[in-house]
């Protein structure tokens, strides 16, 4: 994951922006092109003016929104329990010599296995229900987090540290001045990388087995080839995903200066 | 102490739903599981070679495409400028809610897991190509350069061996999720695969053949991630050609 931050950094938004208009623009171009060619019967690919008529009417169905919000609240409930707790646990075990040795070998194997496979295990403990969705939500986020954790505490410099020590910094500066500034910008990228783990967990539980969300929406529409409806949820919750990334990788620009 | 460790979580995996620690249903003993695996064994055999199948053509899909495209786009700076930050930007969306769309497109049958698969992999293949490239030393290029190579010798002499520590650790974690994309999908609509066999008999609640349907795809990504490993220590060599050393 390191290596991506050596790019442009002046006038990064205006010229992000414009990037995202221009995909968006072949996208959709692409899309009007092989609806008016008829490269597919326009019962499975519906035209982009009649899609984006869609997702607008969605947006303000009380139904959609209901669904949506069964989504958000699981992905909040497993966000706000697996990245505090990941990021104390890996705090924790990586200041403790002992305890890195025995359990980081294990959190790095568990992480190189996808944690998705285990979801018919999730089912068979918990049933289909709203802590058994939460549960896996935080089952494929929390070792992420755990790695980022530890990585960032070693990002932290031993050399910074005893300079602080030897001024008579408190332990709560050198936590707060010290330790904070070096580990934000990786907890940040934690945080959203979390965040896709997260979602795409909770969505893939919902369409395996649910009775609301917007993955089971998603999931139902395909089955009974609402193609205009299912692409219109696609296009929204891709744009909500990417946004809340960008805002992260924004607030992450930001702080980068913090290193030095 | 690896070796133990690994000893100690099977010797756990064995005690704790015994003991009743965990209810069985969740996690059968390992024991079960095991007879459960041996007790399906040709059925288990004939649905994962079906797997087998699908992950192969979805992995020639993914990190042919992914790799060579990174290659391509990685050296070409003005592309990459714009393409870099948009593939990165894609990679936050949750890809699974594009397989309803597919199986509409293409029907319940394999085409449809191995598009989802292969687009699955794709994005990171790309993106560590990518990555991969622009840590390559800037004056193995510039040498090229002066001596006139053209694009396909950059690319292939000294572009493609450079980076291939890189590109193998891209395909590390691309083959990964390819695997993970085909069993997702099995396990999602279809009607023949490891994945679909593991989905069967959850919704029959006989826990020790889910978890050797899921024992058996640990192992199949364990297998990958450990030869592609061993891969990557034979190159390790060329590494010498990246910046890094």
């Amino acid at each position: 994951m390191s290596g991506t931050v050596p790019s442009a950094k002046s006038g990064r938004s205006g010229h992000g922006l414009l990037t995202w208009l221009l995909g968006l623009l072949v996208l959709f171009g692409a899309w009007q092109a092989a609806y008016v060619g008829e490269l597919l019967d326009p019962m499975l690919l519906p035209s982009v003016p009649e899609v984006l008529a869609t997702a607008a009417e969605l947006i303000r169905q009380p139904a959609f929104l209901g669904h949506a919000g069964v989504t958000l609240l699981e992905v909040a409930a497993a966000f706000a329990i697996a990245v505090p707790t990941g990021i104390i646990l890996g705090i924790a075990i990586a200041e403790s010599p002992y305890w890195s040795a025995v359990l980081k070998p294990v959190v790095f194997l568990v992480f190189s296995i996808p944690k998705t496979i285990f979801l018919p295990m999730f089912i068979l403990a918990f049933g289909i229900n709203f802590s058994q969705k939460v549960g896996f939500g935080v089952f494929s986020t929390i070792f992420i987090v755990l790695i980022s954790a530890f990585s960032a505490l070693e990002s932290v410099k031993s050399e910074h540290v005893r300079v602080a020590r030897a001024y008579g910094a408190t332990l709560r500066q050198i936590a707060f001045r010290v330790y904070l500034p070096s580990m934000a910008p990786i907890l940040l990228e934690a945080v959203r990388l979390a965040m896709i783990f997260n979602l795409t967990g909770i969505l893939l539980a919902e369409m395996y087995g649910s009775r609301a969300g917007l993955g089971q929406l998603v999931s139902n529409w395909g089955e009974n080839f609402m193609l205009r409806e299912l692409l219109a949820g696609i296009l929204i919750i891709s744009a909500g995903a990417i946004l809340f990334n960008e805002a992260v990788r924004w607030f992450e620009t930001r702080c980068e200066h913090w290193r030095a | 102490m690896r070796r133990l460790l690994g000893l100690a979580l099977l010797i756990l995996w064995e005690v704790l739903p015994r003991a009743g620690f965990i209810p069985s249903l969740f996690l059968p003993p390992l024991t079960e599981t095991l007879r459960a695996l041996v007790a399906g064994g040709g059925e288990y055999l004939r649905h994962l070679l079906l797997s087998l199948y699908a992950i192969g053509l979805s992995m020639l899909a993914a990190c042919g495409i992914g790799i060579g495209a990174g290659l391509l786009i990685g050296s070409i700076a003005p592309v990459r400028r714009v393409v870099q930050p948009l593939a990165s930007g894609l990679y936050a969306v949750p890809l699974v809610i594009l397989y309803p769309l597919f199986t509409a497109w293409f029907g319940i049958g394999p085409q449809s897991k191995i598009v989802f698969a292969s687009i699955y992999g794709l994005l990171p293949c790309f993106l560590g190509t990518v990555a991969g490239v622009q840590t390559i030393d800037r004056q193995y290029v510039t040498v090229a350069r002066s001596m006139k190579a053209s694009r396909w010798q950059m690319v292939s002499r000294v572009l493609l061996p450079a980076a291939i520590p890189t590109v193998l650790s891209a395909f590390r974690v691309g083959g990964a999720l390819v695997i993970v994309g085909i069993v997702v999908a099995e396990m999602l609509t279809s009607t023949e695969g490891i994945g679909y066999l593991i989905t069967r008999y959850r919704t029959l609640l006989e826990s020790p053949r889910v978890s050797a349907g899921i024992l058996v795809v640990v192992a199949l990504v364990v297998a990958f991630d450990s030869l592609v490993r061993l891969l990557e220590r034979r190159t390790r060599h060329w590494r010498l050609s990246t910046r890094s050393a």
